[in-house]
């Protein structure tokens, strides 16, 4: 389990998260949502490693993360995939995946490699081809499955959905999902768009202005109507 | 005070108040040294001419250029060409004097300025250090390449186009006559003793003490007349009595013996190639004139004055609307093209005045030390300006001005060193620069702003509490 | 015709040299997005270590080696000390940095070794080989610099695209944020890209040596040769490092055989300046060299 204790990060006088406490089960999908600026890309940038924590800590499975660096943190079992599109072009999607995991012994990295084509077909058919050949979804995946090389005990997804068509976006947020449950992995799912977000959540945290102001079942929060019209438009 | 200072044209005069004092001080600290001294203020007036530009550009347009040297190169060749073969200015038909040479030492900097600018201002970072790292080298090449305009390797000898009491007329009622010179003649005098026996008191510059080289001039000149024709020795030019600075007065390069202005009558300021970083070479030995005219005591006039004059355009641009626009550039393009700003023209412009500072900073260097030549123009000399500036502080005039005194200062330092405690000459050449290099290294690292920005950093946390 | 193909001939070793020189810059760029303007300094510094291996031990491949190891060990102290901790915003500081660094080895090397031109030994025969009756402008030296630089490129480029440490410097080039999310130990990785630059430089460095004299200002113009040559070649890329590096040095050959020497380094500022100018990326570069 990934547990963050009173985590805060100042940006300058800028106090971008305040005190934020949640806990991220194994499992299951865990959602963060809020309005712009609310604190959630600072949050998963944060735990990282990217960003330095003013106070407060991360801990996953009662290792601690914070202090370390974000190579570290990765190697440790965290894996991000950043907002926008965090492949490298100019490599191809095999040199793309094989950037993950690197610490790992051969026979791992080789059974990771062919479950990440299982799970994304398409990749196994432009392995060979250059990352700024592939579409945005197909980059998105891309964009996982390196992360899944590095076999990490939690996956931090920044806003998937982004510039992306909506089938598209269900199709990778259901196959995150199976994956939360097969594999047992703690799933941070950061999204703008909020509905579908908690429709693909079991938890959900809502953040503004850096503190969460409410956290609790994902269903529970979708139906909350003050919520609903302060947050989620509707 | 900050409402006079609003006023249009307050903060001119403010700055024409600094630029006067310094120069009025810097005169009366000329007079009281001795000429080792006062070529030592001239060396660092010099450079600090030069690099009052590379604050511009590289401190306030963000532009790291090593082009400056060659731009002195350009300055200096342009003043030892013009001042060696010109006898009337051209076009305007005017009798020559130094100062057209300086002028068109600046005009030949600004024309390459635009040229260099023009291409660089559009390039970014190590781009432009590269380009600038090639035209420092290739630049001085070029003198090689025509040995016969430009002397080749061994560059050109120039005789310096100096009058006594400096290069104005006195007649046409100029901003400067040196009163030392023109009064009394015991200070100067003293300091050559053994010239002494041949200057009776008063009698500093009559034409009885310049050997003439040739056939003398018209017999209505009055000994004792301080500036006239007759006391500088013409190859054969006839001209006016009361004529002060046409060519005539200036013997060419091709003056024989008994010339009185040529490079052995600088003394050796006894430091030779390490006083003056990469000169390669130059021979500045022998005594001082025949006259108990302080050559180095002109020269030192000369270079401060100089120095002022960039100075003074140098604080208007730099605090005034232009450095405004510089800084603004370098620090976000885009926002200032979004206000209006057009970054390109902002560069260029930093590269042209940059260089117009550094070509004047080169014709002085001509006529300090007689001598242009490419081993004199080389890379050593552009990264020594740059040190100079990012130990000074890259966006002060001042921080320009303490790493021109830097420049000058640590060589000499280090030799007194060596002296006491017997270091070998190899260890003695190089230590300055050593020290430069890492002494650069150290200031980007921890104290970006030199040493003018480190103590401002210091009052401002003394001054907090 | 004759002459032409004795200039071009004759200009491939200095070509090579010039190649690797380039090549050395370019991977630095590659790694930390900062020319290295110390690295000729290196090269000069780490040809004078072998200088005097040479001298003690009468074994140029001995002697060639210490300067592969005093690169290394050379570029790791620069870009530990030097450019680590200048942060990567700060080009302005970072380029300034370098130069710092130029000057200082310069002067240490001038007061360990002197400022003096120092010949450096001849290790092969360096006179033109006669083969089938006519002499050819190269020699077996020329031979030597051709292949060692030859093998130095080949190895690089298996280096890059074959293992999961080259794998690891080029992701750390490209984008450094997803190499470190990755797990790539990004600060090592620009060590060893600085290391290796080090080691070319100094093979470079050595290889010049015996051709002319050596003194701490002589490669100055190897300088300007070699950033000509990279940014013609394009800034990012190996490949155009090199070929360009071989080019610059054919052009230079030509030029100095058909004109004078002395018009080598204002001919390389020309291509430079044109270069600039026109295709600013290089030929088979992609990064912006302008700004606006």
């Amino acid at each position: 389990m990934l547990s963050i204790d009173d985590l805060s990060v100042n940006y300058g006088p800028v106090k971008a998260l305040s005190h934020v406490s949640l806990d991220v089960p194994r499992g299951e999908v865990t959602a963060v949502i809020g309005a712009n600026g609310a604190g959630k890309s600072t949050l998963m940038r944060t735990l990282a490693g990217l960003v330095k924590p003013a106070s407060g800590s991360a801990q996953l499975d009662g290792n601690l993360l914070t202090g370390h660096k974000a190579e570290d943190i990765a190697r440790m079992g965290v894996a991000l995939v950043p907002e926008g599109r965090s492949t490298i072009p100019e490599l191809t999607v095999d040199e793309n995946l094989r950037l993950g995991g690197m610490w790992r012994g051969r026979t791992e990295r080789a059974a990771s490699h062919a479950e990440v084509f299982d799970l994304f077909p398409v990749l196994a058919q432009r392995r060979t081809m250059r990352a700024d050949t592939l579409s945005g979804g197909e980059r998105q995946q891309l964009a996982i499955g390196r992360a899944l090389m590095c076999a990490p005990e939690c996956l931090l997804l920044d806003e998937p959905s982004l510039g992306l068509a909506p089938l598209i976006v269900t199709q990778i947020l259901d196959l995150v999902k199976r994956l939360a449950t097969e594999v047992n992995l703690a799933v941070l799912l950061v999204e703008q768009n909020a509905v579908t977000a908690l429709r693909e959540a079991s938890q959900g945290v809502v953040l503004n202005l850096g503190q969460v102001v409410m956290a609790g079942p994902a269903a529970e929060i979708a139906s909350h109507e003050e919520l609903r019209h302060a947050y989620l438009g509707y | 005070m900050a409402e006079l200072m609003r006023k249009p044209g307050a903060r001119l005069l403010l700055h024409l108040a600094i630029v006067v004092a310094v120069f009025v001080l810097m005169m009366v600290v000329n007079d009281h040294v001795d000429p080792l001294m006062n070529y030592y203020i001239a060396l660092a007036a010099m450079y600090a001419t030069a690099m009052f530009g590379m604050v511009i550009l590289v401190g306030l347009s963000g532009q790291v250029s090593l082009g400056n040297g060659a731009l002195m190169a350009i300055g200096g060749y342009i003043f030892a060409l013009t001042s060696m073969n010109w006898q009337t200015v051209p076009i305007l038909g005017l009798p020559w004097n130094g100062w057209w040479s300086m002028v068109f030492a600046g005009i030949g900097g600004i024309v390459f300025g635009l040229l260099i600018g023009g291409l660089g201002a559009r390039l970014t970072g190590p781009y432009l250090a590269g380009l600038t790292l090639g035209i420092a080298v290739g630049i001085p090449a070029i003198a090689n390449r025509f040995p016969a305009l430009f002397g080749g390797e061994n560059g050109l000898t120039l005789t310096v186009p100096y009058p006594e009491g400096g290069y104005a007329a006195v007649d046409a009622g100029t901003d400067y006559v040196d009163p030392s010179l023109a009064a009394s003649s015991a200070p100067v005098a003293s300091a050559f003793p053994s010239q002494a026996a041949s200057v009776a008191p008063g009698d500093l510059l009559t034409a009885s003490n310049f050997p003439s080289a040739g056939p003398s001039v018209a017999p209505s000149v009055a000994p004792g007349d301080l500036l006239t024709a007759s006391n500088f020795p013409s190859p054969g030019a006839s001209s006016g009595a009361g004529d002060l600075l046409t060519a005539s007065n200036f013997p060419s390069a091709g003056a024989s013996s008994g010339d009185l202005l040529t490079a052995s009558n600088f003394p050796s300021p006894g430091v030779s190639a390490s006083a003056v970083p990469d000169l390669g070479g130059t021979d500045v030995s022998g005594g001082t004139g025949d006259n108990g005219f302080v050559i180095e005591h002109w020269q030192a006039s000369l270079a401060v004055l100089v120095a002022c004059i960039v100075a003074f355009m140098a604080l208007n641009l730099v605090r005034g609307r232009q450095g405004n626009v510089w800084r603004a550039v370098r620090d976000d393009p885009v926002a200032a093209a979004v206000s209006g700003i057009s970054p390109s023209t902002a560069k260029v412009t930093a590269f042209v005045i940059s260089s117009l500072f550094a070509a004047l900073a080169g014709g002085v260097f001509a006529q300090i030390l007689a001598y242009v030549g490419p081993g004199a123009f080389g890379l050593g000399l552009s990264l020594s300006l740059l040190v100079g500036v990012v130990l000074g502080g890259r966006s002060s005039l001042f921080g320009a001005v303490i790493g021109a005194v830097l420049l000058v200062w640590l060589p000499e330092f280090v030799l007194n060193l060596s002296n006491d405690r017997g270091w070998s000459e190899q260890i003695t050449n190089n230590a300055p620069n050593l020290i430069y290099g890492l002494l650069v290294v150290l200031v980007v690292l921890v104290a970006p702003g030199g040493i003018v920005g480190s103590v401002q950093s210091l009052i401002a946390k003394v001054t907090k509490r | 015709m004759i002459d032409f193909i004795n200039y071009l001939l004759g200009g491939v070793g200095s070509g090579a040299i010039i190649a690797l020189m380039a090549l050395a810059l370019v991977l630095t760029w590659r790694a930390t997005r900062v020319v290295n303007f110390a690295q000729v300094g290196q090269a000069m510094f780490t040809t004078f270590i072998a200088l005097s291996i040479q001298t003690a031990t009468g074994n140029w491949f001995v002697a060639l080696v210490g300067a592969m190891v005093a690169g290394a060990v050379l570029g790791v102290f620069v870009q530990y000390l030097v450019l680590r901790p200048v942060s990567r915003m700060d080009t302005s500081g970072a380029i300034i940095a370098t130069f710092g660094v130029l000057i200082a080895l310069q002067a240490a090397a001038g007061m360990i070794w002197g400022g003096d031109s120092q010949a450096f030994p001849q290790p092969f025969n360096n006179s033109a080989i006669t083969l089938f009756g006519q002499e050819w402008p190269l020699s077996i030296y020329d031979l030597v610099v051709i292949s060692l630089a030859a093998l130095m490129v080949v190895g690089l480029t298996l280096l890059f695209t074959r293992t999961s440490l080259g794998l690891a410097m080029r992701a750390t080039a490209f984008n450094p944020e997803v190499a470190r999310l990755s797990g790539i130990r990004v600060s090592r990785t620009l060590t060893v890209g600085w290391a290796l630059a080090g080691v070319v430089g100094g093979v470079a460095g050595v290889l010049v040596a015996p051709t002319s004299t050596i003194s701490p200002n002589s490669f100055d113009i190897l300088l300007v040769f070699a950033f000509t040559a990279a940014v013609i070649g394009g800034l990012d890329s190996l490949v155009g490092a090199v070929a360009m590096g071989v080019g610059t040095g054919l052009i230079i050959s030509l030029v100095s055989g058909y004109s004078d020497s002395s018009n080598a380094p204002v001919v390389a500022l020309v291509l430079l300046a044109v270069t600039l100018l026109l295709k600013p990326e290089g030929m088979f570069g992609h990064t912006k060299a302008r700004s606006v």
